[in-house]
């Protein structure tokens, strides 16, 4: 049933001061509206709780992030797209910038809000885990002057808040402590994309001295507000992990979460996959520790997901030389861990255009020539990718001269049959191994050469990956 | 936006569509895409769904890319807006356009404007965007006859050729 506009009245005083006044005067009767993207979908279908709405899109007042030592303050007009955009929300607090990505299409993100989240309430919202567990507070306005509460105690059932009828969402607040903890995102839903989450989670972790010394876990869509899991979180706490504690974890989960059946899922499959997420999140936790003891990747990846994009672009360059595999890490940006990056290289890699992968096969020199030949340099080619070249292939550097000769001719036999330089990942393989793979390699069709060769080149980026997260 | 009217009653809009200053009498909360197909006969936007999930209705206000089923006329006073309508220069079409036309781009055409005009914002940000990024672009438009295929080699086309001109 399609609403008839000339039944509804809408205001738009402009400023967040008249904004508020108008809601003072008649309590309740007014229905703020931002960028429309809940709202609108109501008003189709006939569904909104009043006839009369305050415009409060694009209100300055609300849409600007304000950074201050100790917090940031994220104005509740500012949309997705505006978090995606934020560098400190990007370096700092990923949880966020990863649920902003994950919220509808494009266009939405350039319409939603994040109080307009907040205020909607739905316990499957992707962003209201990511506020729990940064211990977000909120900060409300009205005539009366502002009040500050922490988030975790706004909503108080199904669609349910502590926001009383004159009131605003002016603020969220985070504050700025997070940036050393291992975060951990994942959503669940019947697709990639464009999906509401079946259940999804949103977790921080740090451990100390092999011990878990902090850690914030929520979830959404198993209870009938966004829910932060405290008890499994006590469970958890000052703990080794290991298979037990994995078992125990999951337990407490079960005991906290209150999920329905409804037309995405079931009880059964939410409590199931609520304790199945628990338990990767700490299993990742255990392994980033293994990770970070190994070198300072997680520093290396935070300074990375911090710096401009040109800066960034030139950083990660020498470990694949297409532009459009750079272009598309950087935007991936905030990576959190090693595995992380490593998923976000693979996915980039696949997705290119031959014609990228080429770009990336020329910046290496051919096997067996310490130099690059200069007559295919390309601009891809960097000082520190020239090192790591003359790293992997030392083996062939040192082998006999008459493997080199017989590498050479082999080389000069697949440029003419493929017209590209032969690639392979050679770290770990001796001369005469790769003199071998180059030879049953001339065997292989051209579509079947391309695929292997993209293959080698993902492998050889995936080592200079960590080569890189060295620092 | 300082209009504060709050009687039931057709407001006094302005806004600029397509480079064009047109003033619209409407109600506050009428649908930006009823008063751009019925007042002002743009009925290049058209509707799917009606709840932001489909994309068809796309247009672009101030280069910033929104589903116009979702925005209420008033919030668009002092905007500027394009539909599908304004990327044409008269005869010539837009580069995307005519990519869309050579590579199959379009069938029932349904979602063809709105896939055109996500992809235009796309473009806007990325000089050469990789499949990966046109995918992400397009992910809120929502085709069924295409496959999508032919619609994500057009857009590669278009900023092929914008690179190359």
């Amino acid at each position: 049933m399609r609403s008839n506009p000339s039944e509804y009245e809408m205001a738009a005083p402009g400023s967040l001061h008249a904004t508020v006044s108008l809601l003072a005067r008649e309590p309740g009767v007014w229905i703020p509206i931002a960028g429309g993207t809940d709202l609108m979908v109501q008003y189709a279908a006939g569904k909104l709780p009043s006839r009369k709405l305050v415009s409060i899109w694009n209100l300055p007042e609300l849409r600007r992030v304000e950074v201050a030592a100790r917090e940031i303050r994220i104005g509740a007009g500012c949309t997705y797209t505006d978090l995606r955009a934020n560098q400190v929300v990007g370096g700092e607090f990923p949880l966020l910038h990863i649920a902003a990505r994950w919220t509808g299409s494009v266009a939405n993100q350039n319409r939603g809000t994040i109080g307009g989240n907040i205020v909607n309430a739905s316990p499957a919202a992707d962003s209201l885990p990511a506020l729990l567990v940064y211990d977000a507070e909120l900060i409300l306005v009205s005539v009366r002057g502002e009040r500050r509460l922490p988030y975790a105690s706004f909503h108080t059932g199904y669609k349910k808040t502590l926001l009383a009828a004159d009131e605003l969402v002016r603020a969220v607040c985070l504050p700025r402590r997070f940036a050393g903890h291992f975060s951990h995102a994942r959503k669940v839903g019947a697709r990639n994309a464009q999906a509401i989450s079946k259940v999804c989670i949103a977790a921080l972790g740090r451990l100390a001295d092999g011990v878990v010394d902090d850690v914030c876990i929520a979830l959404g869509s198993v209870a009938p507000v966004p829910l932060r899991l405290t008890e499994t979180e006590r469970t958890v706490r000052g703990k080794v992990i290991d298979s037990d504690l994995l078992l125990l974890a999951k337990k407490a989960a079960a005991t906290e979460i209150r999920p329905i059946d409804d037309i995405r899922s079931t009880a059964r499959y939410r409590s199931a996959v609520a304790g199945n997420l628990v338990a990767e999140f700490l299993n990742r936790l255990n392994s980033e520790r293994i990770g970070t003891e190994r070198g300072g990747a997680k520093e290396v990846l935070a300074k990375w997901n911090c710096l401009p994009l040109e800066k960034a672009m030139e950083s990660i360059l020498p470990c694949c030389g297409s532009q459009a595999w750079v272009r598309g890490m950087v935007a991936r940006r905030p990576l959190s861990n090693e595995s992380a990056l490593l998923a976000a290289s693979n996915e980039t890699w696949h997705n290119l255009t031959p014609a990228d992968w080429m770009e990336a096969f020329r910046s290496h020199p051919r096997i067996g020539e310490s130099r690059p030949d200069d007559s295919l340099s390309t601009q891809s080619r960097t000082v520190q990718s020239v090192e790591w070249s003359a790293q992997e292939q030392r083996t062939v550097a040192d082998s006999e001269a008459a493997v080199k000769i017989a590498l050479a001719e082999a080389n000069r036999e697949y440029e003419r049959r493929f017209n590209r330089i032969f690639i392979v990942c050679a770290t770990g393989k001796s001369a005469p191994e790769i003199l071998d793979i180059l030879q049953q390699r001339l065997r292989n069709d051209t579509e079947t050469e391309l695929q292997e060769t993209a293959e080698q080149q993902r492998q050889i980026t995936e080592i200079r990956l960590r080569k890189w997260l060295q620092g | 936006m300082t209009d504060s009217r709050q009687s039931r009653a057709r407001a006094e809009i302005s806004f600029v569509v397509n480079g064009q200053a047109r003033t619209v009498h409407a109600y506050p909360m009428e649908r930006l895409i009823d008063v751009l197909r019925q007042q002002l006969e743009l009925t290049g936007t058209k509707e799917g769904c009606g709840e932001g999930e489909c994309g068809s209705c796309s247009v672009l206000i101030d280069g910033v890319l929104v589903n116009s089923c979702l925005v209420p006329v008033l919030q668009v006073q002092g905007s500027s807006v394009v539909t599908i309508e304004g990327l044409a220069a008269g005869e010539k079409l837009h580069v995307l356009q005519q990519a869309f036309l050579e590579c199959g781009g379009a069938q029932c055409g349904i979602c063809t404007p709105g896939m055109i005009l996500a992809a235009c914002h796309l473009l806007e940000g990325r000089l050469e965007p990789t499949t990966e990024e046109i995918r992400e672009g397009l992910s809120g438009n929502l085709c069924r006859c295409t496959g999508y295929r032919q619609i994500l080699e057009a857009v590669a086309e278009a900023a092929r050729r914008r690179t190359a001109a």
